[in-house]
Formats: C-alpha cells, sequence, structure tokens
C-alpha cells in the first residue's frame, strides 16, 4: 500500500479497480482458457448490450444498478446459450460463441437504433458501455467489484476439486457422482460474474485480455492445475496494477495501457519461460544437433566434411583438444572410446533391459544411461550383454 | 423520388448480397477449422492500420485505409498463426491474445494522438451499410456505381478463384491436415492464403458494412449450413444462400421498422441458425426428439 500512498487519490482508485479486475479474471478466466473456449468472454462482453438497452428502456433512465442488472441477466443468457448450442454436439464451442455473439450484437444494435429514433437525448452514449471508463471509478464501485470478485474466489476456492475433475475429465467427474452440469453452468456463470464487473470499467476487448493472459503466463510458468490456478491471479494483479501505474504516469487511457502491458508479458512468457518458452526449447535443440554431430565426427575423423554444422563440430572438437592435423588426440581417442562404451550399453539395456533387476521404477536417460540408472544397474547391464554374446 | 429510394434499396441488397457471398464462400472452411471467430479478431485488429494511415498521411481516403487495415489485419492473422503453431496454446488463446493488443493499440493512437478529429470508433466499427448508394464512381459510360460494390465485387471474384482453384486441397486440410501433409499439400501455406483472403474480404467489407455484418456473415450462414449438410460442396453453396436471405429479408425489415439495416441482417441470419439448430432434418433438436418418439412408438 505505501507506494500508493503518493498517488492522488482518483489513481488510487483506478490502481485498485484494476488490482481486483486482474485477480478476478485471471482465476476465473484459468477455466474458460483451459477448456479452450478463451472468447467466451468476448461473446459475453458484447452480449450485454441488448441486455443494457432493454434495461434502459424498462426504466427510461441511465441508472447504473439497473443497467448492470440487465447487462449481467444477458450476459448469462447469452453464456448459457452459448452451452446449449455445444451441447447439441453438431457445433463446435468456437461457432456456438461467435453465433451468440454476432446474434447478440445485431439485436444490440438494433435496439440502439431503436432507442435513439424514440426516445429523449438521456440515451446518448448508451453504446459506451461497451468501450470501458476506467478514469470514471468510483471507490464504491471498487468496493462493489470486490465484494462481488471475493464472493467468486470463494466459490472457487470451496470447490476447488470438484472443478478441476469436471474441467479436465467431465466424464470421469460424471462417474463418480458430480453433478457436471450444475459445475459447468457455475463455471460459466462465475465468469459472466468477472465480464459483468469488467466490461463497464475497462470495456469488452480488454476484458478478453484480462481473462486470458494471465492463464496463458501462469500455464508458461507452471505444470500444475493447483498452482496455475492462484498464479494467473497473481499474474492478472500485477498486470492491471503495472497497467495502471503505467497509464496514470503518462497520462494514457488505463485500459489499452494494461492489455499492452499484458500483451508484452505473455509473449515474453511464451518466449522466455523457462523449460519451455520458444528460446528455450530452440536452444536446447540446437544443443542436441551440435551433440549429434560432435559425436559423428569422433566416431569417423577421417570422413569428408560435408557441411557447415561438420565443420563447426570439428572447429569446436580442436579447440577442446580432441582433434588436431592428424585425427583425434589422445584425448580425442579417449572421448570416442567413452562415446562407444555408451553407445553399446544403450543398446545392451534396449535388449536386456527388461532383465535388469532395478529397487524402483527410473527413467533411463541415452545420454547417461549411468547416471540415470546407477552403478548397480550397469553393472548387471555389462554381465547380461557380455553373456548374451557368449551365448 | 420513389425510383431513386428503389434503386438505393437494390444497391443495398445486392452490396449485402456480396459480402453475403464473399463470406459464404471462405465461413465454412473456418467453421470446420474452428477458427469462426477469427473473423471478429481481425475486425478488431484493423483499427491501428487505419489510425496509422491517418497519422502519416492525414487522409482517410478508401484506398490508403484499406491498405493500412489489410497490413495490420494479415498481421493480426499472421500473428495468431505463428502463436498457434508453438504448440504452446490453443488457436483461440492465439485469438485472445493478439487482437485485443492491436485494438489497445488503435485505440491509444487515436486518443494521444488523433484526438478531436473525426475518427470515431463507429467508422470502423460500424460502417454504415445505408451510406453504401451515395458514394458512387463512375466506370465510364456515364452510369454511376456504388464504389463498395465494385470492391466487392472484385473480391468475389478473387475468393471464388481462391476456392475453386484451390478446392481439393482446401477440403483436404480442413478435414485432415496430418493427410494433408502427406501428400505435401503444406497445410500450413493453405492455411495462411485462407487466413490472408479472410482478412482482406474482412477488411474490404468492413467499410461499407460495418464490422459486425461481416463477422456474422462469416460465421452465422456457415454454422446454419452445417446444420444442414453434410457435404462441403452443399455446405458452401447454403452458406452464401442463408447470407443472401439475410440480405434480403434484414433489409425489408429494417425498412419495415426503421432500423439498422445491418442489425437486422445480423439478426435474420441468427433466425435462419436457430430454425436450422431445431429443424435440421438430420441433426435438428426437434427433429431428433421426434424422430426418437417415433423409434420408441414403432419399437414392439
Amino acid at each position: 500500500m505505501f507506494p500508493l500512498a503518493a498517488l492522488p487519490y482518483t489513481d488510487t482508485v483506478v490502481v485498485l479497480g484494476a488490482l481486483v479486475l486482474g485477480l478476478t479474471s485471471g482465476v476465473l478466466g484459468t477455466f474458460a482458457v483451459l477448456r479452450q473456449r478463451s472468447l467466451v468472454g468476448d461473446a459475453v462482453a458484447h452480449s450485454t448490450l441488448p441486455g443494457v438497452c432493454v434495461a434502459f428502456l424498462v426504466a427510461g433512465v441511465k441508472d447504473v444498478p439497473g443497467l448492470l442488472v440487465g447487462a449481467a441477466v444477458a450476459g448469462l443468457v447469452a453464456a448459457l446459450l452459448m452451452v446449449g448450442i455445444e451441447r447439441t454436439g453438431r457445433i463446435k464451442p468456437d461457432t456456438a460463441i461467435g453465433v451468440v455473439l454476432s446474434g447478440f450484437f445485431s439485436l444490440g444494435v438494433v435496439l440502439l437504433t431503436h432507442i435513439a429514433s424514440t426516445a429523449d437525448a438521456d440515451q446518448a452514449g448508451l453504446e459506451n458501455y461497451l468501450f470501458g471508463q476506467a478514469a470514471g471509478l468510483l471507490a464504491s464501485d471498487v468496493v462493489v467489484m470486490a465484494v462481488l470478485g471475493g464472493v467468486a474466489l470463494l466459490v472457487v476456492g470451496a470447490l476447488r476439486r470438484a472443478l478441476t475433475t469436471t474441467l479436465f475429465d467431465s466424464s470421469y467427474a460424471g462417474s463418480i457422482g458430480l453433478p457436471v452440469r450444475a459445475l459447468e453452468v457455475l463455471m460459466t456463470g462465475l465468469l459472466v460474474v468477472a465480464v459483468v464487473i469488467g466490461v463497464r470499467v475497462v470495456g469488452a476487448i480488454l476484458m478478453v485480455a484480462m481473462l486470458v493472459v494471465p492463464t496463458v503466463v501462469a500455464r508458461q510458468l507452471a505444470d500444475r492445475f493447483t498452482y496455475v490456478l492462484p498464479l494467473a491471479g497473481v499474474v492478472g494483479a500485477v498486470v492491471g496494477i503495472t497497467g495502471s501505474l503505467l497509464a496514470t504516469r503518462a497520462a494514457l487511457p488505463t485500459g489499452p495501457v494494461i492489455v499492452l502491458v499484458g500483451f508484452s508479458i505473455a509473449v515474453a512468457a511464451v518466449l522466455l519461460a523457462p523449460g519451455r518458452g520458444v528460446l528455450w526449447r530452440a536452444s536446447r535443440l540446437a544443443n542436441r544437433r551440435r551433440r549429434v554431430l560432435r559425436d559423428a565426427v569422433l566416431v569417423s575423423p577421417g570422413a569428408p566434411m560435408r557441411s557447415v554444422g561438420d565443420r563447426m563440430a570439428r572447429a569446436s572438437l580442436r579447440r577442446s583438444g580432441l582433434l588436431d592435423d592428424h585425427g583425434l588426440t589422445p584425448a580425442g581417442h579417449r572421448a570416442a572410446d567413452e562415446l562407444a562404451d555408451r553407445r553399446a550399453l544403450w543398446s545392451a539395456w534396449l535388449e536386456h533391459g527388461a532383465l535388469v533387476d532395478l529397487p524402483d521404477a527410473r527413467e533411463p536417460d541415452p545420454t547417461d544411461l549411468r547416471g540415470s540408472l546407477g552403478d548397480d544397474a550397469v553393472a548387471q547391464l555389462r554381465l547380461l550383454s557380455a553373456g548374451g554374446r557368449r551365448g | 423520388m420513389g425510383d431513386a429510394v428503389l434503386g438505393d434499396s437494390i444497391v443495398i441488397i445486392v452490396v449485402a448480397g456480396l459480402v453475403a457471398t464473399a463470406c459464404g464462400l471462405l465461413g465454412p472452411f473456418l467453421v470446420l477449422r474452428r477458427i469462426a471467430l477469427l473473423s471478429d479478431a481481425v475486425s478488431h485488429a484493423v483499427l491501428p492500420g487505419i489510425v496509422a494511415v491517418w497519422l502519416v498521411w492525414q487522409t482517410r481516403a478508401p484506398l490508403p485505409v484499406v491498405v493500412g487495415a489489410a497490413a495490420f489485419a494479415v498481421l493480426c492473422v499472421l500473428g495468431i498463426d505463428a502463436l498457434r503453431a508453438s504448440g504452446l496454446m490453443a488457436s483461440d488463446a492465439a485469438i485472445a491474445l493478439v487482437f485485443p493488443a492491436l485494438f489497445s493499440l488503435g485505440v491509444l493512437g487515436v486518443t494521444r494522438f488523433a484526438d478531436g478529429i473525426h475518427l470515431d470508433l463507429d467508422s470502423t466499427i460500424y460502417g454504415e451499410i445505408a451510406f453504401v448508394p451515395f458514394d458512387a464512381i463512375d466506370l465510364g459510360g456515364g452510369v454511376g456505381v456504388a464504389r463498395a460494390g465494385v470492391t466487392l465485387a472484385v473480391v468475389v471474384v478473387l475468393n471464388l478463384l481462391l476456392v475453386t482453384l484451390l478446392w481439393k486441397e482446401l477440403k483436404a486440410t480442413t478435414f485432415d491436415p496430418a493427410f494433408g501433409a502427406t501428400v505435401r499439400l503444406r497445410p500450413q501455406l493453405l492455411s495462411r492464403l485462407l487466413l490472408v483472403a479472410v482478412a482482406v474480404t474482412a477488411v474490404s467489407a468492413f467499410e461499407a458494412v460495418g464490422a459486425i455484418l461481416v463477422v456474422t456473415m462469416l460465421i452465422v450462414p456457415a454454422a446454419t449450413a452445417y446444420l444442414l449438410t453434410d457435404r462441403l460442396v452443399v455446405m458452401v453453396a447454403l452458406a452464401v444462400g442463408v447470407g443472401w436471405v439475410g440480405a434480403i429479408a434484414g433489409h425489408s425489415l429494417a425498412i419495415a421498422y426503421d432500423s439498422s439495416i445491418a442489425g437486422a441482417m445480423g439478426l435474420v441470419c441468427a433466425a435462419c441458425f436457430v430454425l436450422a439448430l431445431l429443424l435440421s432434418p438430420k441433426h435438428g433438436l426437434l427433429t431428433r426428439r421426434l424422430r426418437r418418439r417415433a423409434g420408441v412408438a414403432s419399437a414392439p
């Protein structure tokens, strides 16, 4: 809280709002993204437009709670329709999302023109509902968001196990007696809560980013769902705070800055995440290619040079003193013998591996069989392969 | 006067029909490849292109704007394709990452540099089909033709060429990309070609009829057709047909109730989808239920 003390009051409210929204949508978005329905949020956000219009037509004034209820009802109906269309079996999730999005948004546009031609000037700006206005956020809005988001997160926390099982294996969840349909509706309903809170604050498009970015980043950093879920919340909160602070510093609109911060973090995670990142995988692949070429030179140092990679492998062997102008050096011969021994051990494992007596389950590593299986197993293998040759 | 209104109506219907044709040719492939929402992504991702053209050349003339928008649309689809090809996320997550970022870039551009000029979101996201007849060009012979109609006719021809010339290849890689790769059809190249065609179609249609109608015409008629048939060639023909029904019926509804033309066309398409969902001979909800009941009744 300390750095926030230096901010003016209105900025503090915006930053807190972005924090609450990022945390909530990060966690709730995980369920949508991992079920490959990332754009449900987009469709729900656009589907709130007819709800807002109908609420305005019924109430006749632009009072905020009424519009919020209208938006929530329309969003929920749209979300349930998507689930229903998908359940008929023929239509795939993305098409169901697209059909509901365009149908509801068309309805919203028709209602907007109807309102514009009949109602008084009070309707102006109704369509701005979809674009959001974080700068106009009030402290009371943040409190409402925090309460709704808190309730949603509590529900997720309480039903964590059931929701996880339904998410990853719904037929198993059904077979152990979980109410799968109710849980799916609950997941969808929670998403609608997040979207309805978010749309008015940050707009429909930003909502999509807030739901998807945290999960993509968290998934890059963790393999287990129990870590991904809280991590997504943390990432969402960090993105929200960083983006809104940057926006207030640079006097830019909050929503787009948050999206761009989130996008940059996501791209960084896709490229750099340890183990899973694109660059990480590329370097691992390049290492493996280099080793294969180096081993090929060690096995037959006299072979003619065929490629650039071959040349580079020879240069690297020369640098480490394994190769000179006359062929392999003594150290090079030792390395070649070691390589031959490793390969012989691996073929012995492939041939006799089933007969080796291991104290526990171990994963053999072709590049380092001794290290992965232990000295005892290697001794057994040597014995077995020697016996195999004799017999 | 009556003739002029009638003429305008025909121009609007023909332009919407051309959009329906261009979209109907590509929509089925998007639906079958499960990337229907790409159209929505493209519709938002063009904004920075339009803003950039304004910032650099200070113009809102149609040709540079379309070129700028198309550049960003292609950037958007290729970015999505690259993220998807990394294997780290599903295509829906890739779509949801890329287009909000591009849209935000456009919004920042508008608020930061182009504030105060008439470059609002409405003009890009809700392009108005009712104004199509007023923007005519002379094709020679003194006859004015709606500019949007000419552009869209070119796009329709291009899409038709793409789909007919590469029909076999597109079909094979849509249903079985692995098979397509084994017989050297280059699924990735075909997929990019299709995505670029979608981007170009969407951009040239936005300018005339607005984003929401383009998104609707790409997804809803194809989804309706998918409920009605199991054959790809029939599906494409049906998608184009449903689009035309939406264009004609939507226009008359909009005139009757004095409402948004694009919105009404979208609603008619959605209504066609609901009808197909309920009544399709093979996949309809009601027909399946009736068949099951008949099956139960005829069983001993």
